[in-house]
């Protein structure tokens, strides 16, 4: 549920007509054109708001950002604060 | 060619002329004009491409125009001034700080940061925004920042979401374009050329404003690198005060450089890396060549991508269509 709200966001954002199932999950955001520098503002964002994290700034590395899969792996490592199920 | 450290060595004679015979094509022949007019910064790129259109035309057909505001670095119109009395080309002075007070820039800007930051006093308070330093030292990704300053030395930052920073960039890019709207009266009414001041390190890069500085009739120096503009600065003889000053975007009343507020490492470094990008020196290559690790050459080539790609849109016509003319 969290993969499928993440990707649906960065669909809805970023790849306007295009379906979630197209998004690969372990695709650069950044080197595929995706995402851009504003894009990921927006991205930190939704991660903060959407998943209750706080993102510190040392945590704004491509490890933690940079695909769905970094950015899932990045969530479980933090937990899920209010109480939101995992899956 | 082998990559060296050294790639981008010019002979500064032999480019200056080389720009010099542009700038007369462009001016008399294509364009049919009469001289250019130059918007003086302060700063390095505005003062060689002003020396190079006073040794092209003479000075008489070079008009100078300083256009600061309140929030100007204030060293920057004493070093415009000694340059172009240096040349011996005339300048006009426009304060844009009325236009842009009835634009609405700094209420719109003050607004987001008092949103930001509840004690900010912008009568007293400096800001500016800046991405993390130190790109090939660590993978941080390009996410701004907003920094006030206060009177007592102290600052505090505050990371900027994506309607922030859109709406500080959107209210700022009125500064570049309000800068434009002046070149081309002084242009128009004297039948001249608004010359552009822009290099290859800020147009590959995306460091200009559609239609702000980007909105001209010649680029003669958007094939050099920063670290080249230096090179033939030095070789016409630009001032001493402009050849040391840090390259600066001088929209913010904070002092924030180029490397701090966008390219994130310094020109030195910037310019052989993104002339290794630019054509195609493989990672391996560049980092033999230049003594980094494989990992800060990938770090960079990446950077560069994604600036590139995020601005390509600033690059470009307006899109029709069908072709125009």
């Amino acid at each position: 549920m969290a993969k499928d709200k993440l990707k649906q966001f960065i669909v809805s954002r970023f790849m306007l007509g295009q379906s979630p199932n197209s998004l690969d999950d372990s695709i650069s955001l950044v080197n595929a054109g995706i995402i851009d520098s504003t894009g990921i503002m927006e991205l930190v964002g939704f991660l903060e708001e959407e998943f209750q994290v706080r993102m510190d700034d040392t945590e704004l590395v491509p490890e933690n950002l940079d695909s769905i899969n970094n950015i899932m792996t990045y969530l479980q490592n933090k937990g899920m604060a209010g109480g939101q199920p995992f899956a | 060619m082998e990559f060296t450290r050294d790639v981008l060595h010019l002979d500064a004679e032999a480019e200056c002329a080389r720009i010099s015979r542009f700038l007369h094509r462009e001016v008399v022949e294509h364009y049919r004009r009469q001289g250019v007019v130059v918007g003086l910064s302060g700063g390095v790129d505005s003062a060689l491409i002003a020396a190079l259109s006073v040794r092209t035309f003479g000075a008489g057909r070079v008009q100078g125009v300083l256009l600061p505001e309140k929030e100007s670095n204030p060293i920057s119109e004493p070093l415009a001034r000694e340059q172009a009395a240096k040349l011996g080309i005339g300048v006009e002075r426009v304060d844009l700080t009325p236009v842009l007070s009835t634009l609405g820039v700094y209420e719109r800007k003050d607004r987001i940061i008092g949103g930001l930051c509840p004690d900010y006093d912008p009568t007293v308070d400096k800001t500016k925004i800046s991405l993390p330093p130190g790109l090939l030292e660590r993978p941080a990704m390009n996410v701004f920042s907003l920094t006030v300053q206060k009177p007592d030395g102290s600052a505090r930052s505050f990371r900027l979401g994506a309607r922030e920073f859109q709406a500080i960039e959107a209210a700022q890019n009125m500064k570049t374009r309000s800068r434009m709207i002046q070149l081309y009266a002084y242009a128009e009414r004297l039948h001249y050329v608004v010359c552009g001041t822009t290099n290859k390190s800020e147009a590959d890069q995306g460091f200009f404003v559609k239609y702000g500085d980007g909105g001209v009739d010649i680029e003669p120096l958007a094939h050099l690198y920063k670290t080249q503009i230096f090179q033939l600065a030095r070789h016409v003889g630009v001032i001493e005060g402009i050849l040391n000053r840090p390259p600066s975007p001088d929209t913010w009343s904070g002092c924030v450089g180029d490397e701090e507020f966008y390219f994130r490492m310094p020109f030195e470094t910037l310019d052989v890396l993104l002339y290794a990008w630019n054509n195609g020196v493989p990672k391996s290559e560049a980092s033999d060549a230049l003594g980094l690790a494989p990992e800060q050459v990938d770090r960079a080539y990446t950077d560069f991508h994604s600036k590139a790609k995020a601005t390509w849109h600033l690059r470009t016509m307006p899109v029709t269509i069908d072709q125009v003319g």
